[in-house]
């Protein structure tokens, strides 16, 4: 059910590694799930520098505004340029769509991030 | 200790449609299907379907409901209906208020006037206790019973334009029931024994009581049944508007469509506080000249005297979609912390052009507007404000700018002549 091409966080982040240094970040299906319908995505710059864990932007729905955080370290790259006039996309398909920065990833992904079978075993304990 | 959340008849259908279901009040209730946003937009354009079996519903009857609903209602039974202030005639229902010594809500309601000595009062979820005691408190001597039937009842709302031809598909004798039922008035009952019953039936026979009236603002029926019959009603109204586009809907577009509605939530916008100054005087009996009340009633001293002092609750709308959680959040004027935040959604049919709010169903709307929805709500300040005053609400994580208004969704459809929508 979550790509296994990604790793994720326990906050329902994803990075998928593109191969070439960079990766794509956003949220999960269950975060999009859980959120409702996506009405807003505030993104930072382009050339933003974050560490793993600091706040990147925040992704809004009829529910609430919700923070997203860095599944690991990097440098903006690019943005999802759709998700101004089709934040839906995030909804529809976070992951091919609905991704939210392109970073340049700054060293090896933390090693305590999720593969898709833990994510998913933390998915089912969280909704107990 | 926790208690068991109750069900409405129809938890298992809302399940089965894919529902995300809260708690809400002492309930399971669905706060929205597969969009939110999508449940919002139907109502304003084709028609949505809310479970509200939630809500509680108390039966009011004996020589002296009159006289007690005329003490402990705020509305004046003898001048409230239309323009000309008519008396609560059968068949007629009011909005208003029942406060306690201080003036404060303890609940906002419709009541109905079935007959003489009979009235019908509809209060919010779990509600229907507390008022059913107040009610009997302030009985003091009169003959009057107070009855709770919210177990014994299912409400379904249909609201929207096209509520009015999905309704005329399955209702027996739909130009009969639809002449002469303007906002604000019922006809039928959902007991099969009362001699109402007849008036208001659908195609298979079952009785319902039909009120035009709602929460969303736009044009549409609550329908009151028996419990037993709610699913089979709920799922004949499914079938018959899926044509016209009818979306089944959740909590969370009630709340968006009824702020952009300008109406308030009971125990949020109004509450444990003087209920004045606020969007709503005409829940209140003011006479003519705004400057007094035109009777006497639970209340009323307390609301007279706190008056001059007492907060103001302002309406305003935002300059795009994004909200702020209300829930501790304040009110700056010019960097001055004025007041907290009631109600923060976002009404999804609506956007600003040149300073102008316009809806999707605007008829007047500019060609090349965007409707991406508008962030709105209730604010309460310590004074007045004018209408177009820019102020900044603020929670722990954001801070927008927003303008007091004194309406938020335009081209509502709510007191438009049924016949528009045939």
């Amino acid at each position: 059910m979550f790509p296994a091409d990604c790793k994720y966080t326990k906050n329902h982040e994803f990075v998928k590694p593109l191969g070439d240094g960079t990766a794509l970040v956003g949220i999960t299906n269950y975060a999009q799930e859980a959120l409702g319908d996506v009405v807003f995505v505030d993104l930072p710059e382009v050339g933003a520098k974050f560490a793993a864990g600091d706040e990147f932007g925040t992704v809004e729905s009829v529910k609430t505004v919700s923070e997203c955080y860095m599944p690991a370290a990097g440098e903006v790259v690019e943005l999802n340029a759709d998700l101004e006039a089709h934040p839906e996309y995030v909804n529809e398909d976070p992951v091919a769509k609905g991704w939210m920065i392109k970073i340049r990833l700054d060293g090896a992904l933390n090693p305590e991030l999720l593969d898709a079978a833990a994510y998913e075993a933390h998915v089912a304990s969280e909704s107990h | 200790m926790t208690t068991a959340k109750k069900q409405t008849p129809l938890f298992d259908w809302h399940k089965a449609h894919g529902a995300n279901i809260v708690e809400f009040g002492d309930y399971l209730m669905p706060v929205w299907y597969a969009s939110a946003r999508n449940e919002h937009l139907a109502v304003v354009s084709q028609a949505g379907l809310f479970d509200t079996s939630h809500m509680a519903t108390l039966r009011v009857f004996g020589k002296d409901a009159y006289d007690l609903l005329q003490w402990c209602f705020t509305r004046n039974l003898d001048a409230c209906v239309g323009k000309d202030n008519a008396p609560l005639a059968d068949g007629k229902c009011v909005y208003g208020l029942f406060l306690d010594e201080h003036g404060h809500a303890i609940d906002d309601s419709l009541v109905y006037k079935i007959k003489d000595g009979e009235y019908m009062v509809e209060v919010n979820a779990s509600m229907g206790g507390p008022v059913a005691r107040h009610l009997a408190e302030q009985a003091k001597g009169r003959d009057v019973k107070v009855v709770d039937l919210t177990d014994k009842l299912g409400k379904i709302d249909i609201q929207g334009p096209a509520s009015v031809k999905t309704m005329a598909k399955l209702l027996k004798n739909p130009e009969v029931v639809f002449d002469k039922l303007p906002y604000f008035s019922a006809k039928g009952h959902f007991d099969p024994e009362s001699t109402l019953a007849g008036q208001v039936q659908l195609l298979d026979g079952t009785p319902l009581l039909l009120s035009r009236s709602g929460y969303t603002g736009e044009v549409g029926f609550e329908l009151f049944v028996e419990r037993a019959q709610t699913v089979k009603v709920w799922e004949m109204i499914m079938a018959a508007g899926q044509e016209f586009g009818l979306t089944a809907c959740g909590l969370a577009a009630r709340d968006s469509l009824r702020t952009g509605a300008v109406l308030p939530l009971s125990h949020q916008d109004i509450g444990h506080w003087p209920c004045i100054n606020n969007p709503w005087p005409f829940a209140l009996p003011f006479n003519a000249a705004g400057a007094g009340f035109t009777k006497k009633f639970l209340g009323s001293e307390a609301l007279e005297k706190e008056a001059p002092g007492a907060a103001w609750t302002l309406t305003f709308v935002g300059h795009d979609l994004r909200k702020i959680e209300a829930h501790d959040a304040k009110v700056y004027l010019e960097g001055k912390e004025i007041g907290t935040v009631l109600t923060c959604v976002t009404d999804m049919a609506i956007g600003r052009h040149e300073g102008r709010i316009y809806s999707l169903a605007s008829p007047d709307k500019p060609a090349d507007l965007v409707v991406k929805g508008l962030c709105c709500g209730f604010i309460k300040v310590g004074s007045r404000l004018a209408p177009g005053t820019a102020v900044e609400i603020k929670d722990a994580k954001r801070a927008i700018q927003v303008v007091v208004e004194t309406d938020v969704r335009p081209a509502r459809t709510a007191r438009k002549a049924l016949k528009t929508f045939m």
